[in-house]
C-alpha cells in the first residue's frame, strides 16, 4: 500500500478515539462480512445535540479517507436525501472545515469533524445551501422545517 | 572534499535499471548507452503512441502499438551492439520485480511520470539497499535527485503534495476560474449525461426539490421515448444553464459578496436558424461517418486554439451532444472522460466556456481546455535531455560511492543567478519518515499452521514487548488487544483462532504487517517468511524472528564523517540478529538508525531483509508529462 502515512495517521486516530471520545457518538473503521477491518472507511453515528430539534437521533456518516489523508479532508456523507440544508442530496456534507480550500487543515481529527457536524445540524450555514427542499423550509417556513427535523430525529433512533 | 577522479572502471562494470522509457526514458538510455554503462535493465508496461513521437526519438511511427521498453532496446542497439539491453514490458509493480530482482543492481534511475510507481520503486531501492536516482520534468522544470539509504533523505521523507482537487460547493455552485468550469463539465455534467447513472452525481443541487416543483427535476437529464435529439440537446442546455443559474441565484445569500452569474438559454444565443442548420449539418455528415465523430468538423471548425464565441460553444455543445446520442449511443450510460477522445474534449471544452460565459469567467480554447481537463503540461524535449544528462552523472558519482558530491539539481525556467541548473546538497533523512525509517523486521512462520494468537503471544508480546498491540496487513486491521466495539470484538476473537493464511486479508509469504501499541510510540513492519519446517528443539516456538537488534548504547550516533569511497564500512554492516533472548527489551531506542551499510556492495545487505510491498494496478499511463508534485517540495527548500 502506498498509503503509509494515511494509515499512519488513521491509526493515530484510532487509538486516540479508543482512548477517550464525546459520549454518544461511534467511530469505528468498517467491517465487512468476511471479517475484514477497513481503516479507510469509518462508520460513525452522530447524536443530535440535547435541547434542539436534533435531539434524539442517532445519524449515520460514513467517512471516506483517501490515500491523501490528511493532506485532504475525508469525504463525510450522511444517508441519501438526508435533510438538512448544507447537506447535498448524495449525503454528502458541506462545510467549511471539510474543504480543502477553506477550513481544512490536516490536524483536525476526526473527533473535530465529528463535533463540528454535530455543530452544522442545529446551525446550518444558509449563505451555502446544498439542497433545495432543506434550504427553502429553513428560511421560508420555519414551522415546518421543525416539523421536518423532528421526524428526521425520529427515522434515527439510537441503536440496541 | 574533492572528488575522486572519474574512473571508468564505475561505469564498465556497472549493472543498472532504468525504470521508464519514456520521455526521459530516451534520452537517458541513449545517453547511458553513449558514456559506455554496458548492462541496462529497462522495464516500461506503455506501448508507444504517435503522440510521443516528437520527443521520444527513438520511436518511429512504424513502432506505434509496439511496448516502449522492446522498441528503445532496439533502438540503441543499432548504434551501440555491444551492449547488453534487457526490456521489460511490464509493469515496475508486478511481483517478478521484487527485492531480490533490485538487488542485482548497482543503481536504479527513474524516468516515471507517476507517483504511484515512483513510491514503489522507492520502497523497493530501500529494501534492497540499492541507491535511486530519480527523476521528473514538467515543461521547462525538471529535477534529479539522489536517494541513498540511511545518507540521503528518500523519495517520501518530504511529502509530496497530491494533485489539486476541488471543493464540491466551488465547483457545484460558486467557480471563480475557468478550471472550475472544467471540472464542473467534466466531472459532473459529462458524467451526469454520459456516464454511469448509478453514479453519485451532485450536479443538481436541487435535485431533491420535489415539493415546490411539479417535474422531477432529476427526468430532465433522462431523453424520452423519441424524443428528438434536438429539442433533448436545447433542454438539457436551458436547464443546466438557464434554469439552474436562475435557482441559484434564487439564493440571495451566496451572492452577497459574489458576482452574480447571468442565465443562458439556447434560444438567446442561437436563433431559429440553428434547427435548419442542423438539418443541413445532419445531411452533411450523414455522408462522412468518419468525419461525423467530431462537433467541430461537422461544423466546419478547424483550429484548436481559436477561442470560439458563446454562439459558437453552444454549436458545439448541442452538436457533440446530438453526436453522442446518435452515433455513439451504445456507450452513452458508461462513457468516462478521456483526454483523447475528441468529442468528449470538444462536449466538455464548450460546456465549461458557456459556464465560463454564464459567471463572467473568461474563455478558453478547446487546446487549453483539453490540457486542464487531462492535467496535461506539454513535455519540452531538451528539459529531459538535460535531466537524463544529469542522472548519469550522479549515477557515476553514486557507482563510486562519493555521495558527498551528490547534488539535487533543479532545472529552472527563468535563470536564477545566471543559472538555469541549481544543484542543492542532499538533505539527510527525514527522522520521522514513514517509509525510510523504520527497521524492517522479518519473521519465519509456517503460515498455514500458526495461528494469529501465536503470533501475538509469541512475538508482538514476548518479543516485542507490546502491550496493547495493534495489527494491520496494509490498511486493514487484523487485530486490536484491550477495549474495543461489540463487533468488533467478535471478529478480532475470530481472527485470533485463524491461521494466518486464512484471515481475512490473508498472511503469507511476503506479506508485511505492521505491528503498534496502544500506548507505546513504537511501530514496526514485519516482512513474513513462510517457512515449513522447525526444528522442534532449537525452535521449539516454530517462529524465528530476524533482524531485531538488542538495544545498543549511543555509539551508533551518527557522525557526519561519511566514509568516502571505501568499501569496507566493516562495523556497520548489519547483521541478521535473532533474538532469542527474553531480556527487557527498551524498544524506543533500539528501533534507531543504525549505521549505513556499505551503499554499493550489495552482497553485504542482509539477505533476509525480505521488503515485498503489496500490489496495486496502476494505470497512469501518459504520453505527456504529468504535474509532478517534486516542484512544489522544491520551493521550500533552501540553497545550501
Amino acid at each position: 500500500m502506498s498509503g503509509g502515512i494515511a494509515r499512519g495517521r488513521l491509526t493515530e486516530e484510532r487509538k486516540s478515539w479508543r482512548k477517550n471520545h464525546p459520549h454518544g457518538f461511534v467511530a469505528k473503521p468498517e467491517t465487512l462480512p468476511d471479517g475484514t477491518v477497513n481503516l479507510m472507511v469509518w462508520h460513525c453515528t452522530i447524536p443530535g445535540k440535547a435541547g434542539t430539534d436534533w435531539e434524539g437521533g442517532y445519524f449515520p456518516l460514513t467517512l471516506h479517507f483517501s490515500e491523501d489523508y490528511p493532506s485532504k479532508p475525508p469525504k463525510c456523507k450522511f444517508p441519501q436525501g438526508f435533510f438538512h440544508p448544507n447537506v447535498y442530496p448524495s449525503g454528502t456534507v458541506c462545510l467549511s472545515i471539510l474543504n480543502e480550500d477553506s477550513g481544512w487543515r490536516p490536524a483536525i481529527t476526526v473527533k473535530q469533524i465529528l463535533v463540528g457536524i454535530q455543530d452544522l445540524l442545529d446551525q446550518p450555514n444558509p449563505a451555502d445551501p446544498a439542497q433545495t427542499e432543506g434550504y427553502h423550509l429553513f428560511i421560508q417556513d420555519a414551522a415546518e422545517y421543525k416539523r421536518r427535523v423532528r421526524q428526521q430525529a425520529k427515522q434515527y433512533p439510537p441503536l440496541l | 572534499m574533492a572528488s575522486p577522479p572519474f574512473s571508468y572502471a564505475v561505469v564498465k562494470d556497472a549493472k543498472v535499471l532504468m525504470v521508464g522509457a519514456g520521455g526521459i526514458g530516451c534520452e537517458l538510455l541513449k545517453t547511458l548507452a553513449l558514456s559506455g554503462f554496458p548492462d541496462i535493465h529497462i522495464i516500461d508496461m506503455d506501448t508507444i503512441e504517435v503522440s510521443n513521437l516528437n520527443r521520444q526519438f527513438l520511436f518511429r511511427q512504424s513502432h506505434v502499438g509496439q511496448s516502449k521498453a522492446k522498441v528503445a532496446r532496439d533502438a540503441v542497439l543499432k548504434f551501440r551492439p555491444h551492449i547488453d539491453i534487457t526490456p521489460y514490458h511490464a509493469n515496475v509493480k508486478d511481483p517478478e520485480f521484487n527485492v531480490d530482482f533490485f538487488k542485482q543492481f548497482n543503481v536504479v534511475l527513474n524516468g516515471l511520470d507517476n507517483l504511484d510507481a515512483r513510491r514503489h520503486v522507492n520502497r523497493l531501492c530501500l529494501a534492497a539497499n540499492v541507491p535511486l536516482v530519480e527523476s521528473g520534468t514538467t515543461g521547462f522544470l525538471g529535477q534529479v535527485t539522489v536517494h541513498v539509504k540511511g545518507r540521503t533523505e528518500c523519495y517520501e521523507c518530504q511529502p509530496k503534495p497530491a494533485p489539486k482537487t476541488y471543493p464540491v460547493c466551488t465547483i457545484t455552485s460558486t467557480p471563480s476560474k475557468f478550471v472550475h468550469c472544467v471540472v464542473w463539465a467534466k466531472d459532473l455534467l459529462f458524467a451526469k449525461l454520459f456516464g454511469d447513472k448509478n453514479q453519485d452525481n451532485d450536479l443538481n443541487v436541487r435535485s431533491s426539490d420535489g415539493a415546490s416543483s411539479s417535474e422531477n427535476v432529476d427526468d430532465v437529464f433522462e431523453r424520452r421515448k423519441d424524443e428528438d435529439i434536438d429539442q433533448y440537446g436545447r433542454k438539457i442546455f436551458d436547464h443546466v444553464f438557464g434554469y439552474n443559474i436562475e435557482l441559484a441565484l434564487s439564493n440571495e445569500e451566496t451572492w452577497k459578496n459574489r458576482n452574480r452569474p447571468k442565465p443562458i438559454y439556447s434560444k438567446d444565443v442561437l436563433s431559429d436558424e440553428l434547427a435548419q442548420q442542423n438539418g443541413n449539418l445532419e445531411k452533411n455528415c450523414a455522408c462522412d461517418d468518419e468525419l461525423s465523430v467530431s462537433a467541430m468538423t461537422s461544423l466546419g471548425m478547424k483550429n484548436p486554439q481559436d477561442i470560439w464565441s458563446l454562439r459558437e460553444n453552444s454549436k458545439i455543445f448541442l452538436e457533440a451532444l446530438r453526436i453522442f446520442f446518435t452515433k455513439r449511443e451504445k456507450e452513452v450510460g458508461n462513457l468516462g472522460f478521456d483526454k483523447d477522445d475528441q468529442l468528449a474534449v470538444e462536449f466538455v471544452t464548450a460546456a465549461a466556456n458557456i459556464r465560463a460565459a454564464s459567471f463572467g469567467i473568461p474563455l478558453h480554447s478547446l487546446f487549453e481546455a483539453k490540457g486542464i481537463a487531462g492535467n496535461i503540461v506539454h513535455a519540452v524535449a531538451t528539459t529531459n535531455a538535460v535531466i537524463a544528462g544529469l542522472i548519469v552523472i550522479e549515477a557515476i558519482k553514486v557507482l563510486q560511492n562519493d555521495i558527498e558530491s551528490c547534488r539535487m539539481t533543479y532545472c529552472l525556467e527563468h535563470p536564477s543567478r545566471n543559472m538555469l541548473l541549481m544543484p542543492v546538497e542532499p538533505f539527510e533523512p527525514n527522522k520521522s519518515c514513514y517509509v525510510c525509517s523504520e527497521t524492517p523486521l522479518s519473521l519465519e512462520i509456517n503460515t498455514n499452521r500458526s495461528k494469529l494468537k501465536d503470533l501475538v503471544e509469541k512475538i508482538v508480546k514476548a518479543k516485542l514487548g507490546m502491550n496493547i498491540p495493534l495489527i494491520m496487513c496494509a490498511s486493514n486491521l487484523l487485530y486490536e488487544a484491550g477495549d474495543v466495539e461489540d463487533d468488533m470484538i467478535a471478529i478480532y476473537e475470530a481472527n485470533l483462532e485463524k491461521v494466518l493464511a486464512e484471515l481475512p486479508s490473508p498472511v503469507t509469504g511476503g506479506t508485511m504487517l505492521t505491528v503498534e501499541d496502544m500506548q507505546q510510540e513504537f511501530v514496526c513492519n514485519i516482512n513474513i517468511k513462510h517457512r515449513e519446517e522447525f526444528d522442534e528443539e532449537k525452535e521449539p516456538d516454530e517462529m524465528v524472528l530476524l533482524g531485531w537488534i538488542q538495544p545498543v548504547s549511543a555509539a551508533e550516533n551518527k557522525d557526519k564523517s561519511v566514509d568516502n569511497g571505501g568499501s569496507t564500512t566493516s562495523d556497520a554492516v548489519v547483521t541478521a540478529v535473532e533474538s532469542e533472548k527474553d531480556d527487557e527489551i527498551t524498544i524506543v531506542s533500539t528501533l534507531k538508525k543504525r549505521k549505513l551499510p556499505d551503499e554499493i556492495d550489495i552482497s553485504s545487505a542482509p539477505a533476509d531483509v525480505k521488503h515485498q510491498k503489496q500490489l496495486e494496478v496502476i494505470d497512469d499511463e501518459d504520453d505527456l508529462v504529468m504535474l509532478d508534485g517534486d516542484l512544489d517540495s522544491f520551493k521550500k527548500r533552501r540553497l545550501s
